[in-house]
C-alpha cells in the first residue's frame, strides 16, 4: 500500500484535510498520536457563537473520517523520521505504540474495562475522574478499541480473562514501520498553556481554580458527573470568575500573542453556565474583550444581557480562603478602584501554545518556526498554509491560535495546496 | 490642564524608556503591597506618563510611597516595568523640587556629572593641600595632619549648606504636594510622629513581600545614620581626629566598625546586584544609581583604609588615605543629598508626612 499524503495529527484540521484529499481520491494516511481522533474539539461543550453541540458536529466527522475508503488511521502511533528524498518522495518512519490489545480483535464490548481493578485520572475528563488501567479513552472514541497502560498496571490478568474474543496481548511490543508519502500537512494542533506557570492564580495549588478545558468537560452533553460542581467539596458555584489571558499576550510568560479564543469560549461558557443557573453570578476579568469574528459582538453583547458582568483588569493574584472560597484582586479600569472579590470558582481561561515537536521528525530539512513557536508559514497573509519546505503543509492551530472555522477553512485549504503539489509530482488518482 | 507632549521623550532621559509598553491592564496597581484606593499607583502614573500630564505628576506624593519591591515589574504582562518607571518619576520629581537647577544637570548629563564629581574631588584635595597641618612621619599624627579647629567648622559649614539647600528643597516640595490647601500649624505637629518613624524605620518598605529588601536598605541607613552621628559627636569624644587612637573597644569605634561593616556589606551587595541584574529592583541601573553608589563604596571603603593604616601606625598612607576619603565624601554628600539619589532620605518621609497633614486637612474642611 502507498500513499500519497501523510496528515500528522488527527484534530479537527487534519480531519478534514484528509476528507478533502480522499474526496478527491487521493491515499491519505492519518497519523493521530494518541488513542482515537477528534483532537481537541470532541473534548468541548458547545462552540461559539452558534452554540452547536461540539461533540454532534465532531463525531460525523470523526466516522466519516474512520469510514472513508481512501483514508487509512494509524492511531497510538507516533511520527519519528521523515526523510524528503525529492519532490513528492518523503520516507517517513513511524513508531506503532503497543496497545497491549489486538485491534482487530477488540470489539469494544468494555468486559476488560469492567474487570479491571485500578484507577487513574482519566485524560479525556482531566483528570476530574478516573479511568481503569484497561480503557476506552473515551465513549465517542474512533477507533473504539481499548487499550492498557502499562505504567499503571499491576499485571492482574483480570482483564485478560474477561475479555470474550482474547484481544489482550500483553507480549505486543513497540513497531517502527517504514512508509513512501509524497507529501505531508502538519495539523498537530496547539497544546493548553501549563497554567502553574502562571504561579499568582495558583492553579495546582488551590482546589477550585481550574482551567478553560477542565470547564468545557463540566459543561459538556458528556460531563462527568452530570452537573458544574466545585473541586474542593462539591458545592455548586454560586459565583464564579473568569480570568482571561492566562498564557497569552503576556510577555512575562513568554508569550505576547493573542489566541483568539479565550474571549470568545469564556463568554460562551459563562452563557451556558448561566443558562444553567440563571441565579449565578458571573463574572469576566479580561484585558480586552476581542469578539472579531462574525457574530463575536452580537454573543458579547447577549452574554451582557444575560447579565454576566464585564469587568476591564487583568487579574494580578488570586488567594485561598479556608473555606476554599477565592479572592481574586485586580485593579478595575473602568472605575479605577482596587477590587478584591470573592468567588466559589475561578477559571482560567488559558492560551493556546504550540504544539510543533513534530519538526524535529524532519531529519534532512528544517522546518521553520515562527518566534513564538508555532509552524511558520511562508507568508501569514498570502500563503498561510506553504511551509519553507516544499511538499510540507501546515494546517490549524500548528501554524497559530485560531478558532474552528478558520481551522476547518485551513485544512481545506492545506489539502487544496496538496493537491496542487500532487499533480506537479504527477500523482495519480485512484477512481475507484 | 495642560498636556506636555514631550513629555515622554523628556523623562526618557531619567530612565522612563518603556512608557509605551504599557497597555493599561492593571496588574501592576492590583499587584503592589503598596498601592490602596487612595493612593493608586503604578499603573495612574505610567497613564499621566503616556498622556503627557505632566502637571498632575509634578503635583503628586505616591511616587514617594512606591519602594520598588519590583513585584510590578516580575508580573507585567508588556514587560513595560512599572518599577521603574516610577523610578524615573521619582528622578524627576527630584529636580523638579530642586530649585538649583543643578539636579536636572546631574540627571540628564554624564558630562555634568563627572565635571561636578571631578572638581569637588580635586577642588577638596587642594583644600587639603593648602591647609593642612604639619606632616608627623615617625609616628601618626593625623589630628596634627588634620586640625579639628579647621576640619570641624569647615564640616559644619558644609553640612549646613547641604542642610539648607536641601530644607529648601524640601519646602518646594510641600507646595507642590499641598496645592491649594491649607492645613493649621497644628497639624504639622500632630504629624510630626509619621515623619520620624518613617525615616527611622521606613515601615513601608517591610509591606513588600520581599523582606531581605528592607533588610538591605535599613542596615545601610543604620550604618550612614551611625557614621554621621560619630563625625557629629567626634568634636566631644576625640575618638577620630585624634592623635591618640582609642582603643577597640571604645563605644564609638565599636558603633564605628558596625556603621563601615553594614555600609560596605550593603553597598557591595547592591553594585553585584546591579552587575547581575536578578532582582527587579536592580534590573535597570540609572547612570546616577552608578554614581551614587560607586561614591558610596569608595567613601567608605577610604574612611576604612584610614583607620587601618592608624591602627598599623603608617603615617603617610593615613594622611593620604584621609585625604582621599575627604575627597570622596565632599562629592558624595555635596551632589547626592541635595540633588540627586540620597535625598530620598528626605522626600519619602517628608512625603508621607505633608499627605496625612493634607489628609487630615481635607478631612477637617
Ligand atoms: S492486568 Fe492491568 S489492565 Fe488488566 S485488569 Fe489488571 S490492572 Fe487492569
Ligand atoms: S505597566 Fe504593565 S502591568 Fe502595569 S498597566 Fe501597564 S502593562 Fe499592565
Amino acid at each position: 500500500m502507498s500513499y500519497d499524503v501523510m496528515v500528522i495529527g488527527g484534530g479537527i484540521a487534519g480531519m478534514e484535510a484528509s476528507l478533502t484529499l480522499a474526496d478527491a481520491g487521493y491515499q491519505v494516511l492519518l497519523v493521530e498520536k494518541s488513542p482515537s481522533i477528534g483532537g481537541k474539539m470532541i473534548e468541548l461543550s458547545k462552540v461559539f457563537p452558534t452554540l452547536d453541540c461540539a461533540g454532534c458536529i465532531t463525531t460525523p466527522k470523526m466516522a466519516a473520517t474512520a469510514n472513508h475508503p481512501n483514508i487509512t488511521i494509524m492511531t497510538y502511533c507516533e511520527v519519528q523520521e521523515i526523510y524528503k528524498e525529492g519532490e513528492g518522495k518523503f520516507r517517513v518512519k513511524i513508531l506503532k505504540k503497543p496497545r497491549y490489545v489486538k485491534v482487530d480483535d477488540c470489539i469494544g464490548c468494555q468486559r476488560c474495562e469492567i474487570a479491571c481493578p485500578i484507577f487513574v485520572p482519566k485524560e479525556y475528563e482531566y483528570g476530574l475522574i478516573g479511568r481503569k488501567v484497561a480503557y476506552i479513552p473515551f465513549e465517542m472514541a474512533s477507533p473504539r478499541k481499548a487499550l492498557i497502560d502499562l505504567d499503571n498496571c499491576v499485571m492482574c490478568g483480570r482483564c485478560e480473562r474477561a475479555c470474550p474474543t482474547d484481544a489482550i496481548d500483553f507480549l505486543q511490543q513497540p513497531e517502527v514501520v517504514e512508509e513512501e508519502v509524497k507529501a505531508v500537512i502538519i495539523a498537530t494542533g496547539f497544546k493548553p498553556f501549563d497554567a502553574c506557570l502562571k504561579k499568582e492564580y495558583g492553579y495546582g495549588r488551590y482546589k477550585n481554580v481550574i482551567h478553560a478545558l477542565e470547564m468545557e468537560r463540566l459543561l459538556a452533553p458528556s460531563r462527568p458527573y452530570n452537573w458544574v460542581l466545585r473541586p474542593s467539596d462539591g458545592k455548586v458555584p454560586d459565583r464564579i470568575a473568569y480570568v482571561l489571558c492566562v498564557g497569552s499576550r503576556d510577555k512575562s510568560l513568554d508569550f505576547p500573542i493573542c489566541s483568539r479564543v479565550c474571549c470568545m469560549y469564556s463568554t460562551k461558557q459563562a452563557i451556558l453556565f448561566t443558562s444553567a443557573l440563571p441565579l449565578a453570578d458571573v463574572t469576566i476579568y479580561y484585558m480586552d474583550i476581542r469578539a472579531f469574528g462574525k457574530g463575536f459582538e452580537e454573543f458579547y453583547n447577549m452574554a451582557e444581557d444575560m447579565g454576566i458582568r464585564f469587568v476591564k483588569g487583568k487579574v494580578a493574584k488570586i488567594t485561598e480562603k479556608e473555606d476554599g472560597n477565592l479572592v481574586v484582586r485586580v485593579e478595575n479600569i473602568d472605575d479605577g478602584t482596587i477590587e478584591e472579590e470573592e468567588y466559589d470558582m475561578v477559571v482560567l481561561s488559558i492560551g493556546l501554545t504550540p504544539n510543533s515537536e513534530v519538526v524535529k521528525a524532519f531529519k534532512n530539512v528544517e522546518i521553520e518556526l515562527d518566534p513564538f513557536g508555532f509552524i511558520k508559514p511562508v507568508s501569514e497573509n498570502t500563503n498561510p498554509v506553504l511551509t519553507n519546505v516544499k511538499g510540507v503543509f501546515v494546517a490549524g492551530c500548528a501554524a497559530g491560535p485560531k478558532d474552528i472555522p478558520d481551522s476547518v477553512a485551513e485544512a481545506n485549504a492545506a489539502a487544496i495546496q496538496c493537491i496542487d503539489y500532487l499533480y506537479e509530482v504527477g500523482a495519480k488518482v485512484v477512481v475507484r | 490642564m495642560r498636556l506636555n507632549v514631550d513629555f515622554t521623550a523628556k523623562l526618557k532621559k531619567f530612565g522612563a524608556e518603556t512608557t509605551y509598553e504599557c497597555f493599561n491592564c492593571g496588574n501592576c496597581t492590583a499587584i503592589c503591597p503598596l498601592s490602596t484606593n487612595e493612593e493608586q499607583f503604578p499603573r495612574k502614573f505610567i497613564r499621566y506618563l503616556q498622556l503627557g500630564l505632566e502637571s498632575k505628576i509634578r503635583s503628586s506624593v505616591e511616587p514617594w510611597l512606591c519602594y520598588y519591591c519590583g513585584e510590578c515589574q516580575q508580573t507585567c504582562p508588556r514587560q513595560a516595568n512599572p518599577g521603574e518607571l516610577m523610578m524615573s518619576v521619582r528622578r524627576y520629581l527630584t529636580t523638579v523640587y530642586d530649585w538649583t537647577g543643578l539636579s536636572k544637570r546631574l540627571y540628564t548629563s554624564t558630562t555634568w556629572k563627572f565635571l561636578s564629581v571631578g572638581i569637588l574631588f580635586f577642588a577638596t584635595l587642594f583644600i587639603v593641600y593648602l591647609l593642612h597641618g604639619p606632616i608627623v612621619t615617625d609616628h601618626t599624627e593625623l589630628e596634627t595632619f588634620a586640625p579639628a579647629e579647621i576640619v570641624h567648622p569647615a564640616g559644619y559649614v558644609f553640612g549646613t549648606i547641604l542642610a539648607v539647600i536641601l530644607l529648601g528643597n524640601v519646602y518646594r516640595m510641600h507646595k507642590f504636594i499641598m496645592g491649594d490647601t491649607k492645613a493649621p500649624f497644628s497639624l504639622y505637629i500632630q504629624e510630626l510622629g509619621t515623619l520620624i518613624k518613617h525615616f527611622a524605620i521606613q515601615a513601608r518598605l517591610r509591606l513588600c513581600e520581599n523582606k531581605s529588601l528592607w533588610l538591605k536598605h535599613w542596615l545601610l541607613m543604620t550604618g550612614y545614620t551611625a557614621a554621621f552621628i560619630l563625625v557629629q559627636v567626634d568634636i566631644l569624644t576625640f575618638w577620630s581626629l585624634t592623635n591618640n587612637p582609642p582603643p577597640a573597644w571604645h563605644p564609638a569605634k565599636i558603633l564605628w566598625t558596625y556603621a563601615t561593616v553594614a555600609m560596605l556589606y550593603a553597598t557591595t551587595v547592591a553594585i553585584i546586584g546591579r552587575l547581575k541584574k536578578e532582582e527587579p529592583i536592580h534590573q535597570y541601573s540609572h547612570s546616577t544609581d552608578w554614581m551614587f553608589l560607586i561614591l558610596l563604596w569608595l567613601t567608605v571603603f577610604t574612611g576604612f583604609l584610614v583607620r587601618i593604616f592608624m591602627q598599623f601606625d603608617l603615617p603617610l598612607p593615613t594622611y593620604y588615605a584621609f585625604a582621599i576619603h575627604l575627597a570622596f565624601t565632599v562629592p558624595l554628600l555635596g551632589l547626592e543629598v541635595p540633588f540627586t539619589k540620597w535625598s530620598h532620605l528626605a522626600y519619602r518621609p517628608f512625603a508621607l508626612y505633608f499627605l496625612n497633614v493634607k489628609r487630615r486637612a481635607l478631612e477637617g474642611e
